[in-house]
């Protein structure tokens, strides 16, 4: 049956209401698993805490499971399942800058407005910078046009790009994160901090 | 600790054991939104899968890119005669592969016909409970095209402006498209009666958009 806007079970509004609750459940979950300190997400940098990739993962390879067992069920039509497209190019160097401003802020982008919503100033500061970089790059955004619209690659999914099935993806994925998750619980003990 | 170990580990082993299913079983590639009888009956009832050949006109004319005929009778009736720039898939094996990108997709605004309405309202039913969208029907088939493009019949004086309009656009069309050269209707006291402005719709089927930062 799903999803749930393509087919028109559900309108663009209620779509825009689940998502507000969505994304206060998602806001609270980022809070409760303690994401709006700075400490914490930069101790996945430092391998004293790998809660950020615990949370990330555990969260990527649920959706991806329950995704793959939805369609075969026939709950939902992957077809219609929006993959953001990817543009190589700008993609490794926004994820070479967003990892840069990560480990010196201390935040990622949701989590600094998670950590702004319970009033902590590095993250009113971390919103604060966010906005004037949005700013800098709407206003100069002829100037890294190019770059914003290089490597193209369309829609494509790892899977598709190795011409394996999803399912088969998914569970070398699980594979890789749960001996992420291994090795982070070791990095975990042997990098240890009193207080953070 | 050793049950906290333990549940580390069952969890695991439960993804793990997830994660083989997934990667053995087959993908689905079933498509499961065919529509139910219920919603075919409200579909057929309502209508909406018919064009006016005016419309078709209007937009062969036009030379309009979304238009795609396609002629439902058989090859031999397809060699005689057929209208411009109209493909071949013949009612008989309409659900064969071969023609499942021309039929399923969301670019084209497909228009079926065959000589009446009966093949090609067929050919939509089939198609259309399939879940394909963008396909039409020529309303009245060829024998109507015929009747109302190649042959308009002439409006008798006392009917409104725009009947004129139209016989007059039929006419030109007609000519355009083939028919004997005629010259058009002259209206007493109104000269230029307004062209009816065939507004030309397409479905679109909605694209999800998303993302997240």
């Amino acid at each position: 049956m799903g999803p749930l806007i393509v087919n028109e079970i559900i309108s663009q509004n209620t779509n825009l209401l689940l998502a507000f609750f969505i994304g206060i459940g998602f806001g609270f979950v980022l809070e409760q698993a303690g994401f709006s300190s700075s400490r914490k997400l930069a101790g996945m940098f430092y391998g004293y805490d790998a809660t950020v990739l615990k949370v990330f993962f555990t969260g990527a390879i649920t959706a991806a499971l329950g995704l793959l067992f939805f369609s075969l069920f026939g709950w939902i039509e992957m077809d219609y399942v929006f993959v953001n497209p990817t543009y190589l190019g700008s993609t490794i160097v926004g994820g070479i800058v967003m990892g840069l401003g990560f480990i010196l802020g201390g935040f990622c982008p949701g989590t600094s407005f998670c950590g702004a919503a319970i009033g902590k100033i590095d993250a009113l500061v971390f919103v604060g910078g966010l906005f004037i970089g949005i700013f800098i790059f709407a206003e100069g955004f002829p100037l890294w046009q190019n770059l914003y619209l290089s490597g193209f690659m369309g829609d494509i999914t790892i899977s598709k790009a190795l011409n394996i099935s999803p399912g088969l993806f998914v569970f070398l994925l699980i594979l890789v994160a749960v001996g992420m998750f291994w090795v982070a619980e070791w990095a975990e003990k042997k990098f240890p901090r009193e207080e953070y | 600790m050793f049950s906290k170990l333990n549940f580390r580990v069952i969890l695991s082993a439960l993804l793990i054991l997830l994660g083989l299913i997934i990667a053995a079983v087959p993908e689905n590639t079933t498509k499961p939104y065919k529509l139910t009888s219920g919603q075919m009956l409200e579909e057929i009832k309502s209508g909406t899968q018919f064009v006016q050949p005016d419309q078709v006109a209007d937009m062969l004319i036009n030379k309009d890119p979304y238009l795609q005929l396609i002629d439902v009778r058989s090859p031999e009736e397809f060699d005689q005669f057929h209208l411009p720039g109209a493909i071949n898939v013949p009612l008989d094996n309409i659900l064969s592969d071969q023609w499942t990108d021309i039929l399923d997709q969301d670019v084209k605004m497909n228009v079926l016909y065959s000589n009446g309405t009966t093949h090609s309202n067929e050919a939509w039913m089939l198609i259309r409970q399939l879940g394909y969208g963008n396909n039409y029907v020529l309303e009245g088939g060829l024998n109507y095209w015929v009747e109302t493009i190649m042959n308009p019949a002439s409006p008798v004086s006392t009917n409104p402006g725009d009947e004129f309009a139209r016989y007059d656009f039929r006419k030109g069309a007609g000519m355009a498209l083939g028919a004997g050269a005629v010259a058009p209707s002259q209206q007493e006291g109104t000269s230029s009666a307004p062209k009816p402005t065939i507004a030309t719709k397409i479905k679109k089927k909605k694209v999800a958009s998303g993302g997240c930062s």
